[in-house]
């Protein structure tokens, strides 16, 4: 971290290695590379009259991975703070079942009901982050407890919303968010990168981050140096049940309609998945936000690479989980401890600043 | 000091998580059973029925279990227990099963959300003395000694039915594309075998692929979205295994540039109202219905197995098939789920 002395250019890539991100970025590009050797058109992008925007693999690749940016980045605040939110994938349920619950009832496809039942939608999962964070944050539970009881009754307030069924609307302006286009490029990819462009700038800018970052590493002692704990850490859960909620927006009006029992199923795993791949501790105090993304852009990436090379259905979960395990590998402190050591052996100068490396 | 205040915060959270839990395990009909135990004769006016349900999953399933529900009434001398799975977890389904059997209800109906595993439970009914008819769901191995009869349409003869639509609508043959269920479920294995015993023997039909969208419509869009583009929409047919990953391939297909129906037919089973409707629109092109209402069947099944007559080990239920806009049109109006 502190070598900022020794500035070689094996020094800088190997510190750019220690990035752990970065090796989710070579990981993305691999799996790019193997699509192309499959299809060398792969990454061809055309602009389609019948769209009104730019089409291609690697759009259809960003249009998917909108809704785990979403979650992936409150998650990556939550779990900064030493906490967890299991309950996201059931805000996104939640949002998605009062959006498309209200647009099937008022039978309206004005602009203006839309951005009503949008409004709703977040204000509802909210509530569900309120919730949160009133129990962890003043009643002191612990988050995975909270969090997993949230998850239970999310579903389940879903079900009520909807009356137990997949319920389906019709709103133009409500399609549009996940389906339409702005000077060619999809609404919804515009709409992640900015929320999560402007969640980073807060976190990132301000004192905020540095405080959930104190929060995470020592909650006691954040607080005796003044860090308002209670209030950082009921916003935190706040922030990611909303965002939760614009991730269910985002996978439900993709197809204007709510399936109660998979819209977002599991999603908190994708969630936690992205934010380790991109170089969170889950032992919380710190975090990036820009790795979150990375990470939710690489199980999106995965996710259409599976389809696209055909894997085998009953064969998915083993080739996903075949690409994570190689990758933390990488990644892992350890393997670099040990390539160090090789290093070092064989450069028969064996140094003890390679040891602390 | 602290750290046993923490303790007992989490012990009581999960005590409270497990109340939810097995709250949402009883369910509603779970009013006022005082006498359950003892003997489990049932002659004394009305019959309790444990139902293990597998609760909300779509159209299809809350048609069948609200049917189920609508005919074990009160009025028919029924007290139908109604235990609906908490996330299509087979665990919370165990768990329902095992205390209808420490209650000693009457007959049990169980709709299992995965087929392996069930043999510990179902030895247990077994030695409480206690029926158990199997609801649409099947059990894997299938061992018939330890359950008295499934009652389902039958999933071999329904995909049969939309293969056979395949090759009469396709007599040169087609490129095909399966959207499957989630892995290992015993539906999606018998909606694939019967598929496959039609078009597999014919070389015309040329399988592109087949993936799993999980039975949910985002999935399936987002699926189909990515095989069209590996396959430079040359796809003729895709067949999904429901109504909904169906209704996504639909979207998907257009958002190609594509019509579904012309360039790409899409074939789906179940038969729920969306679909029918999309066939209606020329959206689809062929529904199989995959009859979910069979609770007069079950009520008869249930008299007989407690009577101790003999029942068949499988009831098949009839259901129908829809090939054209106006035979979704007709049926429409009164179309129940």
């Amino acid at each position: 971290m502190s070598t900022a002395t020794s500035s070689t250019f094996g020094e800088r890539l190997r510190n750019v290695g220690r990035q752990q991100f970065v090796w989710a970025i070579v990981a993305i590009v691999l799996l790019l590379v193997i699509n192309v050797i499959k299809d060398p058109t792969y990454l061809s992008i055309s602009y389609s009259d019948n769209l009104g925007g730019l089409r291609g693999n690697l759009v259809d690749i960003l249009r998917a991975s909108a809704p785990i940016l979403m979650i992936a980045t409150g998650m990556a605040l939550v779990i900064a703070t030493g906490g967890i939110d299991l309950s996201i994938g059931s805000a996104m349920v939640i949002a998605g079942a009062v959006a498309m619950e209200f647009l099937s009832a008022s039978g309206s496809s004005s602009l203006g009901t839309a951005g009503l039942a949008l409004l709703l939608a977040l204000l509802v999962a909210g509530v569900l982050g309120v919730v949160n964070g009133v129990l962890v944050s003043v009643v002191g539970l612990q988050p995975f407890i909270s969090t997993l009881i949230m998850m239970l009754a999310g579903r389940g307030i879903a079900k009520v919303i909807t009356g137990g069924q997949n319920t389906t609307a019709t709103s133009e302006p409500f399609r549009w968010i996940a389906n339409g286009y702005v000077v060619g490029l999809p609404v919804v990819v515009l709409l992640a990168v900015a929320i999560v462009a402007v969640v980073g700038l807060i976190v990132r800018r301000s004192a905020l981050g540095l405080m959930i970052e104190a929060i995470g590493i020592d909650a006691e002692a954040a607080r005796l140096a003044g860090v308002n704990k209670r209030a950082i850490i009921f916003t935190v859960y706040v922030a990611a049940a909303v965002l939760g909620g614009m991730a269910g927006v985002f996978a439900t009006a993709s197809v204007m309609t709510v399936d109660v029992s998979n819209t977002g199923n599991q999603m908190e795993l994708d969630a936690i998945l992205a934010v380790v791949i991109g170089g969170t501790s889950l032992a919380g105090g710190k975090f990036s936000i820009r790795g979150a993304a990375v990470g939710a852009v690489l199980i999106a990436t995965l996710d259409k690479t599976v389809v696209f090379l055909g894997v085998p259905s009953s064969a998915t979960p083993a080739f996903k989980a075949a690409v994570i395990v190689i990758l933390f590998l990488i990644q892992s402190p350890w393997l670099h401890t040990q390539l160090a050591k090789l290093r070092s052996r064989r450069t028969t100068t064996p140094t003890t600043a390679e040891v602390t490396a | 000091m602290k750290v046993s205040v923490r303790t007992r915060r989490t012990f009581v959270a999960a005590a409270a998580a497990a109340t939810m839990l097995t709250l949402a395990a009883c369910g509603p009909g779970d009013s006022g059973e005082g006498d359950g135990g003892g003997d489990a004769g049932g002659d004394g006016g009305t019959t309790t029925v444990g139902f293990v349900a597998v609760g909300p999953e779509g159209a299809w399933r809350s048609a069948n279990e609200q049917n189920i529900r609508d005919t074990f009434t009160t009025d028919a001398g029924y007290d139908l227990k109604y235990a609906p799975a908490t996330n299509l977890d087979q665990k919370s389904q165990i768990d329902a099963f095992t205390s209808f059997v420490d209650e000693g209800v009457d007959v049990i109906l169980l709709s299992a959300t995965e087929g392996s595993g069930w043999e510990d439970s179902l030895t247990r009914a077994q030695e409480a003395e206690i029926p158990v008819i199997l609801i649409d769901r099947g059990i894997e191995p299938d061992d018939d000694s330890l359950y008295v009869t499934r009652i389902a349409p039958d999933n071999i003869e329904v995909s049969k039915s939309v293969a056979n639509w395949a090759l009469e609508t396709f007599p040169d043959g087609a490129k095909y594309f399966t959207l499957e269920g989630p892995a290992g479920v015993s539906v999606v294995n018998e909606r694939n075998e019967g598929w496959d015993e039609v078009v597999g023997a014919e070389s015309s039909f040329t399988k592109v692929g087949a993936q799993t969208a999980n039975w949910s419509t985002d999935e399936a869009k987002s699926v189909v979205e990515t095989v069209l583009k590996a396959n430079n929409n040359d796809i003729d047919l895709i067949f999904a295994q429901n109504d909904e990953m169906g209704l996504g391939a639909a979207l998907a297909i257009e958002e190609a540039g594509l019509t579904p129906g012309e360039d790409v037919k899409i074939a789906t089973i179940d038969g729920t109202k969306g679909a029918l409707e999309a066939l209606s629109e020329g959206r689809l092109s062929f529904v199989a219905e995959y009859n979910p209402l069979f609770g007069d069947t079950a009520v008869e099944a249930v008299t007989s197995a407690l009577e101790g007559a003999d029942v068949d080990s499988y009831i098949i239920v009839p259901s129908t098939t829809f090939d054209s806009p106006e035979a979704a049109t007709e049926a429409l109006p009164d179309r129940k789920f």
